[in-house]
């Protein structure tokens, strides 16, 4: 069983990915979509997580933000992730157990003035039998990538203080990669993404003593486009809210882009192909 | 009878899942209807919002005088009454504990806070508590669809209508900048719209729903509260947590009437 932790700053769309995740077979379902990959929700939580995809992302709601937790009170959210072997009949098995946090967790890295809880957090996310950490970030201004690269800077030195820098495997994604700015570098995310817009972030990462081969990049899209060859996001920003609330413009043309490559990278250690 | 067969089809699917507890409060002016709509909740003719603790007569014999629904009274401040909520979600049903908390339109004037100071640190942190605030609103006199045959003296001048927003918008910023779901009710919908229209544009079906949550939303505030939508973005960007959301509501109309408590339902 892997566990695995999310981090990012908020409503940067952690919970929503999550959502997508657990919705995610009667998505295909609905599409008619044959994919290597079967996402089974297991337990009540990840179930809430379905319902949550039903109850409020379908008929275009937002996610309320999540609450700050201890480690103890976070949900955790089983998956089984079949991934059918090309050429074979064979079956590979992924079980995981992810814990999303709140985005204030992550926000409050950046000031250095790290307050007593979230440490307690940090430090139960850094235990030795949690395999991997995906950093989800939802902006590229480049205010930004400051932000961004101080609270890296930051959860880095956890990293040290609890010996997790050779280990701990770190998935980079930018999400929402839905939007027009974003949707053509998904291809190679560490150059068009990364590169472009977030330099410093990824500098932090790549100067550090953290173990290289345990990074990765990667671009995702919860919401995805409308169609093959209609690009258009397939969501709309809410006023008022300066883009940082949005909602499924086309409900029944959802279909994610990436959900499962950083997973499955953090299980792994393994990279696939996109869209999938 | 689809519809009818609809609701007997979630209801044998209702199984015994937490109960999840909640404040949500009203608030307004006098005589919007506050009250008027949360005991058209408990009439026992409902659609996917039921009541289940509370019966209707019950209620309806302490609120009414002489055939009208009294004022809430001012010295209490609160009316507080705790109300099991079971709404049909697209995921199923789910059954919420609500602590409704009405509040009397006497509250809002500078003059009975000044008389009240405690009464109203009450209120206030009860409003900052609350999972979820309706705030309900009457219609203005120049609406072009009132209804000829009202009194419009009734209602507010679109001027006062609009003052008296930009007042909600500025307690909601300073006093609720931590609200999680405000809800806007523009109330009294069957003197000045179309009902049953509304409601084929509005109206929620659980399995094949015309229009989103955002889209209703969208739809109410280009049609009926086109004078304040910069208003609308402002209290949005100041509270910290859901987008407001507006619905027209009315005790004439079920499914109208159940829509800001599905939502709230679906989000809390």
């Amino acid at each position: 069983m892997g566990n695995l932790v999310i981090i990012g700053p908020r409503s940067s769309g952690k919970t929503t990915y999550l959502c997508a995740l657990a919705y995610w077979p009667q998505r295909q379902a609905a599409l008619h979509h044959q994919s290597i990959f079967d996402v089974d929700p297991i337990g009540e939580d990840s179930e809430n997580l379905q319902k949550q995809a039903k109850n409020v992302i379908m008929p275009q709601e937002s996610l309320q933000g999540t609450k700050v937790l201890t480690f103890s009170e976070m949900a955790q959210y089983q998956f089984q992730i079949k991934v059918k072997k090309k050429f074979s009949n064979k079956t590979e098995l992924i079980n995981l157990v992810v814990r999303d946090s709140a985005g204030e967790l992550f926000d409050n890295l950046a000031s250095g003035n790290i307050n007593p809880d979230h440490e307690e957090i940090y430090q139960d996310f850094l235990r030795k039998d949690v395999v991997g950490c995906l950093i989800l970030l939802g902006d590229w201004q480049k205010e930004d990538d400051e932000d961004y690269s101080a609270s890296i800077k930051n959860f880095l030195s956890f990293l040290d203080q609890y010996d997790r820098n050779h280990d701990l495997k770190i998935a980079l994604a930018m999400s929402k990669c839905e939007r027009g700015e974003l949707w053509t570098g998904r291809i190679d995310p560490y150059l068009d993404i990364f590169g472009a817009h977030l330099s410093q972030t990824r500098l932090v990462l790549e100067k550090s003593n953290f173990n290289q081969k345990n990074l990765e990049f990667f671009a995702i899209s919860t919401f995805g486009v409308l169609a093959r060859n209609d690009p258009r996001p397939n969501r709309r920003d809410e006023p008022g809210k300066k883009g940082k609330w949005s909602v499924l413009r086309e409900p029944q043309k959802w279909k994610p882009y990436n959900l499962i490559a950083p997973l499955y990278w953090l299980s792994t250690g393994k990279k696939l192909g996109a869209n999938v | 009878m689809i519809e009818l067969l609809n609701i007997l089809y979630y209801y044998s699917k209702i199984n015994c899942e937490e109960v999840i507890t909640l404040g949500i409060i009203y608030i307004g002016d006098r005589a919007t209807g506050k009250t008027s709509l949360a005991l058209e909740l408990t009439n026992p003719k409902y659609n996917y919002v039921r009541i289940t603790n509370c019966q209707y007569q019950d209620l309806k014999d302490k609120l009414f005088r002489d055939g009208e629904i009294q004022p809430t009274a001012a010295l209490n401040s609160l009316y507080e009454n705790s109300l099991q909520v079971e709404v049909q979600l697209p995921a199923g049903a789910k059954n919420l504990s609500v602590n409704w908390v009405d509040t009397p339109g006497e509250v809002w004037r500078k003059s009975w806070r000044k008389d009240n100071p405690d009464n109203w640190q009450k209120l206030l942190n009860n409003i900052q508590e609350s999972e979820g605030i309706i705030l309900v609103l009457p219609p203005y006199r120049e609406m072009p669809s009132l209804n000829s045959s009202v009194d419009s003296s009734l209602f507010p001048t679109k001027e006062q209508w609009c003052q008296r927003f930009q007042r909600w918008v500025n307690f909601f910023q300073f006093e609720c900048p931590k609200a999680q779901q405000i809800t806007i009710c523009l109330n009294k919908a069957d003197l000045f719209c179309n009902i049953e229209k509304e409601e084929s544009e509005l109206g929620y079906h659980p399995r094949h729903n015309r229009k989103g949550w955002f889209e209703r939303h969208s739809y109410v505030k280009q049609r009926y509260f086109k004078v304040v939508q910069t208003q609308l973005d402002q209290i949005s960007s100041a509270t910290e947590g859901a987008p407001v959301r507006c619905f027209i509501t009315t005790i004439h109309n079920r499914s109208l009437l159940e829509l800001p408590w599905l939502y709230l339902a679906s989000q809390l």
